[in-house]
């Protein structure tokens, strides 16, 4: 056989000749003890074992959980709000249902109502957070990982869902595995004397602000409820409340009622229903979004032109002293409070039927 | 899958053992990894196996087809290289380029007046179908030509084409490259195993700590603002894209050469320190070697390579590139990167004839210079390479020649100084290793320099908690 190219050739590769077993044993030892330190670390940050980093994985197994035709069940869609604000087991424990917990941080619900409407057969109730900047606005957002997740959602390869089971196991063993502590997060959150004109570096984003567990249980990190750097730091990060921001336009607000409108009739035609909540907010945050998004001009134009049910925390007393320790999200306990309001005005109001026995599995 | 993965890990961990099995039969271990690499493609996408299968099958029977007409007409034996290269060809056209022709033909129509709008083209990608496909057209190429006979063994042939390490990303293997490896009963010994578990840790800190965690978000930055893009922000953000796409491609080369060596076989080089060249032909040399290798076998060579006149040879050369730019991506953004390295590729063939000169220069310094003008010129095909379209090369090719006067900074300083610091390293060590080896490099370093340099990449790639981002050349 004539041989051309050396690519003719059968491949060998040289083996160094080294002190594998030396190197070997040393890079064991120096790994075990650096990861303990680190973990260790961690452990001393405030993280914790049980924190699960929430991923599209998590988000598309939830959305499965709509195609199953539940007639009764519950899906809540909307920002980090109501995402911060729901406990999902006080939920279960009130009604007998799990809700799907579909809301993503930063994200606007409408383009989530209108998959709800126009991509499925849902015939519950649809539970829409309204953080008025962002639901009325144009800019739908979304945190990057989860951009288009309301039409990608079934993309997930089989080895993402394996990973996520694999990724969920080890998650309740190590603290360190927090993706808002890795190595490039803190490199690149050191606050440097000189920063560019113009340019603020990822020292002034948003930082860890949330723990996460199964079913996309979210609650305010313990660290940020508490007074301190980080809860101020939280504060800070949420914009220069000083400047004036344009407030959201007639055309803007009209777009977005009309929107959502499309929507509900969609899911009313078939026997579905949809509330809108407006969870609290507070300090220079809800002052803001008052001057911003006035009550009269947006929420309660929304019910009107909607003809839905809302439940916006200022009306009711059981919502009052809720702690909002950096202005945008409840505190653990204040969520659990919040939930039991909400969930009970629901009820009263015949949106939520008991199910007995509970069916759901438990949230965490 | 992704290297980069939990799911890799297990897998890969399940599939040593599964090889090392004192009592399994060699053939029994090939089809344990057969069956394995096909998971590792349908762990992506199921149904896309059959698309591998496909191409696996057409080759089989087409390679035998040619051998049994060897010493009939040569008509004949290239009818049957006409149906292999159309099927293949024809499966990356449709999922690849189905959408690119349709939007060029839209256009040409509209340049006609003729207002036709294409449809809706929404195909996903094979991931790796370029590269897959370039594996089984060499093999039919090769018996065409006469290089090598049909595999004997459907078992041996099935996993030539479809031995996960090389799948998806290459290196693009030779038939005679890896296919005598399955011959005889492959044992990795222990220090091959290692050897091989300290290439996969190299690889995974090139990808996870310094392209993606490193340099990506520098990169995305710079090319994804519809702003003016200042000089140091334009070159920095190139010069990010191009330890970005070093990282990541050397990345994934190292960490298929080192599991294959974990299982026993090996595969060949891809990379050889490609920003320390001296000179295009020298950076081809060096820069995805088993992609440009191929396209000068199969395509520079055949077309007629340098043997005809001066003028074929630099069309031949021109060819060559623009087509190697188009198997890229669907993009006339890559045809003119590859259109770019095959203009400097003529001029580099060109200054050495006029002036005679054949080799580097003698002086280190001459060579470093020559060297660091290579890079440069490279970075600005990588703005092409990495641009969504002509506007956003424009905008950041403007900057870089400091067209773009009070173009607010992009980056901020972190970013800037994470540059700096990676890019630099990248340079340096690859202008210190021009002429070295890994393997020489590592012998002749302290024992413990190794261990400790290895566990730091291992605790870095570890802490850096990679998000299972897909590889760059997964989409080509």
């Amino acid at each position: 056989m004539k041989h051309y190219h050396e690519q003719d050739d059968v491949t060998v590769r040289e083996i160094p000749r080294l002190r594998y077993a030396a190197i070997g044993w040393m890079v064991l030892a120096l790994f075990l003890a650096a990861m303990t330190s680190w973990e260790l670390r961690m452990r001393a940050v405030g993280l914790m074992a049980g924190d699960i980093d929430d991923s599209p994985v998590a988000w598309a197994i939830e959305r499965k959980r709509l195609e199953t035709g539940e007639h009764d069940g519950v899906v809540i869609v909307g920002s980090s709000r109501i995402l911060f604000d729901t406990d999902l087991d006080v939920w279960q424990e009130m009604t007998g249902r799990l809700p799907v917990q579909l809301a993503l941080p930063g994200t606007s619900p409408r383009p989530y109502l209108r998959s709800i409407a126009n991509d499925t057969q849902f015939d519950g109730l649809v539970i829409c957070d309204v953080a008025p900047e962002g639901f009325f606005s144009p800019f739908v957002g979304a945190l990057p990982q989860f951009v288009g997740m309301e039409k990608s959602w079934r993309d997930r390869s089989p080895s993402e869902h394996f990973g996520h089971q694999v990724g969920l196991r080890l998650e309740r063993v190590f603290a360190f595995m927090e993706s808002e502590y890795s190595l490039f997060r803190l490199i690149e959150r050191i606050k440097l004397a000189n920063d560019r004109v113009g340019q603020d570096g990822p020292y002034y984003d948003v930082w860890k602000l949330s723990v996460s567990y199964p079913h996309r249980q979210y609650f305010l990190w313990r660290r940020v409820e508490q007074p301190g750097f980080l809860r101020d730091h939280a504060r800070a990060a949420w914009g220069p409340f000083g400047d004036e921001r344009p407030p959201l336009t007639e055309g803007m607000i009209a777009a977005s009622i009309a929107d959502v409108a499309a929507s509900i009739a969609t899911i009313r035609a078939r026997g579905g229903e949809v509330a809108f909540v407006r969870p609290p907010s507070a300090g220079l945050f809800l002052e803001r979004e008052k001057r911003n998004a006035p009550r009269a001009k947006t929420w309660d134009r929304l019910l009107r032109e909607t003809g839905s049910f809302g439940i916006y925390f200022e009306d009711y007393a059981e919502m009052q002293g809720l702690e909002v320790p950096e202005w945008s999200h409840l505190s653990r306990d204040s969520a659990a409070r919040f939930t039991r309001a909400y969930v009970d005005v629901l009820l009263r109001e015949g949106y939520v039927r008991l199910r007995t026995p509970p069916e759901a599995e438990p949230a965490g | 899958m992704v290297f980069n993965s939990l799911t890799f890990l297990v897998f890969f961990a399940v599939l040593l053992v599964a090889h090392h099995l004192p009592f399994l039969s060699w053939t029994a271990k090939k089809v344990i990894l057969l069956i394995a690499s096909y998971i590792f493609y349908a762990a992506w996408n199921p149904p896309f196996v059959l698309l591998l299968w496909a191409s696996t099958i057409v080759d089989w029977f087409i390679a035998r087809g040619i051998w049994a007409s060897r010493d009939r007409s040569r008509a004949v034996r290239r009818s049957w290289l006409v149906i292999s290269v159309a099927v293949n060809i024809g499966f990356i056209a449709f999922f690849k380029y189905g959408e690119f022709l349709m939007q060029n033909w839209q256009a040409l129509m509209q340049a006609f007046g003729v207002i036709w709008v294409a449809p809706e083209w929404d195909i996903v990608l094979p991931v790796g179908i370029s590269f897959y496909t370039f594996v089984t057209l060499s093999y039919t190429l090769d018996v065409y030509l006469g290089r090598s006979k049909p595999i004997e063994s459907r078992l041996d042939y099935a996993l030539f084409v479809t031995f996960f390490p090389h799948l998806v990303a290459g290196p693009i293997v030779r038939p005679t490259q890896l296919v005598p490896q399955f011959y005889a009963p492959k044992q990795a010994t222990r220090d091959s195993m290692l050897w091989g578990l300290g290439l996969i840790v190299l690889g995974l800190f090139e990808k996870v700590v310094l392209a993606d965690g490193g340099l990506a978000n520098a990169a995305d930055k710079v090319f994804a603002t519809s702003q003016p893009v200042g000089f140091v922000d334009a070159w920095l953000g190139t010069l990010a894209f191009s330890g970005q796409i070093f990282c990541d491609f050397a990345g994934y080369s190292t960490i298929a050469i080192g599991t294959a060596l974990c299982l026993g076989f090996a595969l060949p080089e891809n990379f050889r320190m490609p920003y320390a060249a001296i000179g295009f032909s020298d950076f081809w040399r060096r820069w995805h070697i088993s992609l440009s290798t191929w396209l000068r076998d199969y395509l520079y060579i055949p077309l007629g390579g340098n043997r005809g006149s001066e003028a074929r040879t630099y069309v031949n050369l021109l060819l060559t590139m623009l087509l190697g730019g188009l198997w890229h991506g669907a993009s006339w953004t890559f045809v003119v990167w590859g259109g770019l390295h095959g203009l400097y590729l003529a001029v580099e063939r060109w200054l050495r004839e006029k002036t005679g000169v054949a080799g580097d220069p003698a002086s280190a310094l001459s060579r470093l210079a020559l060297a660091l003008v290579t890079y440069a010129l490279v970075n600005v095909t990588w703005v092409f390479f990495r641009a969504e379209d002509f506007t956003g090369a424009a905008r950041v090719l403007a900057g870089m020649a400091g067209l773009a006067e009070g173009a607010a900074p992009v980056l901020p300083t972190m970013f800037v100084v994470k540059v700096v610091v990676i890019v630099t390293a990248i340079v340096a060590t690859q202008w210190f290793m021009r002429n070295r080896s890994l393997e020489e490099v590592v012998v002749r370093a302290p024992w413990w320099l190794t261990g400790l340099v290895t566990a730091a990449m291992l605790f870095a790639v570890t802490i850096t908690q990679g998000s299972g981002q897909a590889f760059i050349y997964f989409q080509f």
